[in-house]
């Protein structure tokens, strides 16, 4: 029974033992579709070797809700309710757009006040988008008290469109041809009706001092601690090249170098009476991802407050008749949204319904860059990365 | 900024080897035929610099249509597939088109030009049935995999309508000044009446500041 | 106990002192907690727990675990039960022992092992395993993932924090607890100052590390991992890791005071009758220290932590060692 153990015997069975663990098959984990970090219902499969990750593929779709299968039956004021849900966090951003392709197949000319309404409140929902964001990745990555106070700052932000529109998310306040008075609007209150609300400019400059204090909380809070720097700086690198060729836009794409915004080459909303800088990363980390929406919330606000002093007078929105039809005719038209290129495609054959509407969002091409930026990363990597990104699913899926 | 747009409308036509462009609306467009898909695109992208993928998709045109109005006057029924590059430096922008015809919905993938076509096809697949040859993985997107039919096909009806009416035809009352609309129950859109929420008002009440 | 002139019998004292160490313990784990809450709370510019216990919430911690205590006891079908079951128990026997040699007067103490320091440190690492099985046993890919990056992090950590443990011995010349706070006495100064600082650092770290806080709590990171090891516990057994981690910050800051900040000792306060309080306040600084340092910073990735404890935290604790063994020699 008790015999001893031949030291070669043994040494062939330890040998034998190695060689088993080191074919043992990667693990194949589900993150999501409920996890707190997706963004929403997100689901990504991701192969495992250890920690590192072999290959992670996205599964979207469980937030499609087909809006454009769903505008091709309403008509185009009623696709203007419909598609500010596309990209929730920034309401208002999403109208502009299609508006002004509506406006721009119509071919009517937008008074000047209510552009600028339309061009601050476009600024402050880029600003509401980027206070989210700035707050809740730090979240991801464990710091829980940046999200307090940016989310503090922006329930100002949000009150002052709450104030204009009538709604903090939802504002459907685009109108086509111009916008809606802010307050009353229905027949007997026609006479009533007012403009911005009383105490609105005010307001706005002390939302913008607030907005300005918290962008230099974050800058020591955040962007100054040298963890945060090392889970962010050189992760998930994303070159510009191939930026553009996925479609990257937004603050993702000027992370990565390459110094585009549309508020600069398109006209859609005058942006070229305004002063504002661009923000430019440089290498296309998370952190520089992180900088750039951080660099652009000061130029919000710093627009924002150029805006507020100079708002012309005039009529809130231009004569249109009362059954809007669009002649014949195709029209793209991209905005600088907060998350990126939004763009809408109005295929228009003369009716009061679109023929077709193609939406393009900026997160669906944002996020297709996934499963490229994270092959060889570890897998704390890949919330570094999916926050950075900045997507919601509601822009994915539409 | 019309001539501009028309100046580079002409330029993209000419390195896509195409004769047919239009740039109506400020949106340059360029049709470019089937057979040169892949080398059209490729030529436009380094002759125009055109480094951005911004989307893919398609229009169906067809005659007779399940979901919203039909069209006025027939056209040839076609699928007819759209892509959108952009320049990351200016403002260049233009919409290549092709058509498709619908028995033989084919065409070559652009995923190994640019690789943001890769999603973008998926969709286009699996909403349109078009099949894009040489795609490394044309899985569903969107859809579950037990879906079936393409529904943005024209010929795929929006279910929720059929079972039930909009039910904005019962709520909204007629608005004291206007007319009424007309109660014709053809076709879905004709149920929509015309003040309904959301409809501009003519800007009477536009006040001064 | 020497101040009590009668012989009491040995497994009465025993008895007395377990039931003295577990109250001990509650007492000191449930301010640590309500701090937390409330300390958090403030600097997120929220209020905190405001219902339980009138403003300031102090019932919170006990209503919690009151809550926890009627809880259903839930056991996941894939899991291991028997280990399952024990995991939170090893981890709270690790920690609950930790308070057996702490000293908080001269003569309040459970036991004055010769071996203090050593006898902590070695029953301090039980926490690896407690931690291993509850990641195995629970029958969960995440878990599985938490419990070994959590095993992986506190066996990184064990060394800095014995290598800096050994520069207070070296200056103290003795293991036992007891000693160390007598020649921080009689030096005058607590060895923060005379001489440890770079050691007190390290300990800290090391110990923030052990006990899975923030900055390094990557195995609970609920952002990645939705609870890590712990993902599958629930009710009872989950009050018990809760307790554990509580018990343990405010274990591992006594042990911490005791060796560097000078324990029950303070200048010109007589240590028998203002020891405890002394202590207590010394415990309650660091473990301030430690929920601040929660709420302030980000978590680190896995390869960073480790690359912090191999890379820096050891050979700086061993140039430590090797300086103050050269000072005590020369001086």
């Amino acid at each position: 029974m008790s015999q001893t153990l031949d030291p070669r015997a043994a040494a062939h069975v330890s040998e034998v033992a190695v060689s088993v663990e080191l074919q043992t098959p990667g693990m194949t984990i589900n993150i999501g579709p409920q996890h707190p970090s997706t963004h929403g219902v997100l689901r990504l499969v991701a192969e495992l070797d250890g920690e590192r990750i072999v290959n992670v593929e996205p599964v979207i779709g469980y937030m499609h809700r087909g809006y454009e299968k769903l505008s091709e039956v309403r008509t185009y004021p009623q696709i203007t309710a419909l598609v500010n849900r596309i990209d929730w966090v920034s309401g208002f951003a999403n109208e502009i757009p299609f508006i002004v392709a509506v406006e721009r197949l119509m071919e009517i000319e937008v008074p000047e006040r209510a552009q600028y309404i339309r061009l601050i409140l476009t600024e402050l929902a880029r600003i509401s988008n980027h206070l989210v964001f700035l707050s809740s990745y730090p979240l991801e990555l464990g710091a829980s008290t940046p999200l307090m106070h940016a989310l503090r700052e922006r329930e100002h932000v949000l009150e002052l469109i709450e104030g204009v529109t009538g709604g903090r998310f939802h504002p459907n306040f685009n109108r086509i041809g111009g916008v809606k008075p802010a307050a009353g609007g229905g027949s007997t209150q026609k006479k009533l009706a007012q403009d911005l609300p009383k105490g609105f400019l005010a307001e706005t400059r002390a939302a913008m001092e607030r907005v300005f204090a918290i962008c230099d909380d974050l800058d020591t809070l955040v962007m100054g601690n040298e963890i945060f720097h090392a889970r962010t700086k050189g992760v998930a690198i994303v070159p510009p090249d191939l930026a553009l060729a996925y479609g990257v836009s937004g603050p993702n794409l000027r992370g990565s170098g390459v110094a585009f915004d549309l508020r600069k080459h398109e006209n859609y909303l005058p942006y070229d009476k305004f002063d504002f800088d661009v923000a430019v990363g440089e290498n296309g980390d998370c952190f520089d991802r992180y900088s750039v929406r951080h660099e652009e919330v000061r130029q919000a606000a710093r627009i924002v407050g150029q805006a507020i002093d100079d708002i012309p007078s005039g009529p809130l929105q231009a004569k249109v008749p009362r059954v809007i039809k669009v002649p014949k005719g195709e029209t793209y038209v991209r905005a600088e949204n907060p998350k990126g290129e939004m763009g809408y495609y109005v295929v228009s054959e003369g009716g009061r319904i679109p023929y077709r509407l193609k939406i393009r969002s900026a997160s669906f091409s944002n996020l297709s860059i996934l499963s490229w930026a994270l092959k060889g990363l570890l897998v704390p990597d890949i919330i570094a990365l999916l926050g950075s990104l900045d997507f919601v699913l509601g822009d994915v899926d539409r | 900024m019309e001539s501009a747009v028309a100046d580079f409308a002409a330029r993209v036509a000419e390195l896509a080897g195409s004769e047919s462009w239009s740039a109506d609306f400020g949106n340059a467009k360029v049709r470019v035929d089937r057979s040169r898909w892949v080398e059209a695109v490729e030529a436009v992208r380094d002759g125009a610099g055109l480094a951005f993928f911004s989307f893919l998709s398609a229009i169906d045109w067809s005659n007779e249509v399940a979901v919203g109005d039909p069209l006025e006057e027939t056209v040839e029924e076609r699928y007819e597939v759209l892509v959108r590059l952009s320049s990351g430096k200016n403002n260049d922008s233009v919409t290549l088109s092709t058509d498709l015809p619908k028995n033989d919905a084919r065409i070559q993938t652009l995923s190994n030009v640019y690789g943001g076509a890769n999603w973008h096809e998926r969709e286009a697949a699996e909403m349109f049935g078009i099949e894009f040859e040489g795609h490394p993985n044309l899985d569903r997107l969107y859809l579950t995999d037990e879906f079936e039919g393409h529904p943005l096909r024209k010929t795929y009806p929006l279910l929720s309508r059929e079972i039930k009416p909009w039910p904005g035809m019962v709520d909204v009352e007629d608005m004291p000044s206007t007319e009424n609309p007309e109660a014709d129950s053809g076709g879905v859109a004709e149920q929509l009446p015309s003040n309904a929420e959301g409809v501009a008002v003519p800007s009477e009440e536009g006040d001064e500041a | 106990m020497t101040f009590v002139a009668v012989e009491i019998n040995f497994y009465l004292l025993l008895v007395l002192k377990i039931l003295v160490i577990t109250g001990v313990m509650l007492g000191g784990l449930l301010p640590v907690i309500l701090g937390e809450l409330k300390i958090g709370a403030h600097m997120q510019s929220r209020v905190g727990p405001y219902y339980a216990g009138g403003r300031w919430g102090w019932a919170q911690p006990m209503a919690d675990g009151l809550k926890f205590f009627q809880k259903e006891d839930l056991i996941p079908a894939a899991a291991d039960r028997h280990v399952y079951k024990i995991a939170p128990y090893l981890l709270m026997v690790s920690t609950l022992s930790l308070f057996v040699i702490i000293p908080f007067s001269p003569d309040l103490i459970a036991v004055d092992l010769d071996l203090g320091i050593f006898f902590a440190l070695a029953i301090s690492s039980l926490s690896t395993l407690g931690v291993l099985m509850a990641g195995w046993s629970s029958g969960n890919k995440y878990s599985l993932m938490g419990g070994l990056r959590a095993a992986a992090q506190i066996i990184a950590y064990e060394l800095p924090l014995v290598l800096a443990v050994i520069g207070v011995v070296i200056q103290a010349g003795t293991l036992s607890m007891v000693g160390i706070v007598e020649a921080q006495i009689d030096m005058g100064v607590p060895f923060l100052i005379g001489g440890q600082l770079v050691g007190f650092v390290i300990f800290f770290i090391a110990s923030l590390a052990e006990l899975n806080r923030t900055p390094f709590d990557l195995p609970l990171a609920e952002s990645e991992l939705v609870m890590g090891y712990l993902t599958e516990y629930s009710g009872f057994r989950f009050a018990i890791f809760f307790l554990a981690e509580y018990a343990g910050i405010v274990a591992v800051s006594a042990i911490a005071s005791t060796l560097f900040l000078g324990g029950y000792g303070f200048w010109g306060l007589d240590s028998t009758v203002f020891g405890p309080f002394v202590l207590a306040a010394k415990v309650g600084i660091l473990a301030f220290l430690m929920i601040w340092i929660r709420w302030s910073w980000p978590r680190m990735r896995e390869d960073q932590l480790q690359t912090l404890a191999w890379k820096w935290l050891i050979p700086i604790s061993l140039a430590n060692i090797m300086v103050t063994a050269i000072f005590k020699v020369v001086f």
